[in-house]
């Protein structure tokens, strides 16, 4: 009833915080663009020819259109019920790499 | 002189080709250049510099706000003050593993020496060209009499 973290009602003037339980279509679609921005990046340093460390790491995330949906929406998450949550709720994830959960989940 | 351009390019195209082993779907490349060489290389031959790719033209599109010193020290060593800002840098690893460690952030493109820029050049090119021409003055006529 009180606090910062009100649920809906009759709040004149209060904070609304909803995050929707899945992503929107439109969410969804940007998210796909950025994760092709960033197939572009990795691809961009893979075609200079220089031969480091990080690249080999990033060579061996997937790519947007190898990655099942359910790894391009949802995240691990260890406490969450069918230990999986919505990718959008990850703090600054449209400028992060989540590609990867671990193996099984 | 046009032998050793295209044994260059042929090595070019071998090298890339040989690179390329499952990536070769990876057709969301914004290097369009990166192909020139193997184009440019046999139609130019009288020319001594051939367009291969030296540079990554780093543009920032994404902030480093919120993202811990890390990344911003990052931003900061490729030379990146505010978004939407163009660097150069020659291909190296250490140039390379910098902008992997951002890519979420940043746009990459491959581009050949003659292309790159510095700051006072981009502000140079940035600039609108005048619709007019001026002339004269009323003053300067007077003083030359």
């Amino acid at each position: 009833m009180f606090g910062a973290f009100r649920p809906t009602g009759t709040n004149l003037g209060g904070l609304l915080w909803k995050t929707p339980w899945k992503l929107s279509v439109t969410r969804k679609a940007n998210a796909r663009a950025r994760l092709k921005k960033v197939d572009a990046v990795i691809e961009a340093v893979r075609a200079s020819g220089v031969q480091c460390e990080s690249l080999n790491r990033a060579l061996e995330l997937p790519k947007e259109h190898e990655m099942p949906a359910k790894d391009k929406y949802t995240i691990f998450s260890a406490t969450t019920k069918g230990y999986r949550k919505g990718i959008h709720k990850v703090p600054k994830w449209t400028r992060m790499t989540l590609r990867t959960n671990p193996k099984g989940f | 002189m046009s032998a050793i351009l295209k044994s260059r390019s042929a090595t070019l195209a071998l090298s890339s080709r040989s690179w390329t082993r499952c990536s070769s779907l990876r057709a969301m490349s914004t290097a369009n250049s990166s192909t020139q060489p193997e184009t440019s290389a046999s139609s130019l031959a009288t020319t001594s510099e051939v367009s291969h790719n030296t540079h990554f033209k780093v543009t920032l599109k994404r902030s480093g706000i919120s993202l811990g010193d890390k990344v911003k020290g990052t931003l900061l060593a490729l030379g990146f003050h505010r978004r939407f800002q163009t660097v150069y840098h020659r291909h190296t690893p250490e140039a390379a593993g910098m902008i992997l460690k951002v890519k979420e952030l940043v746009e990459v493109e491959n581009v050949p020496e003659h292309m790159v820029r510095t700051p006072e050049e981009q502000r140079r090119e940035r600039k609108a060209v005048r619709g007019y021409k001026v002339v004269g003055n009323r003053r300067e006529s007077l003083l030359n009499v």
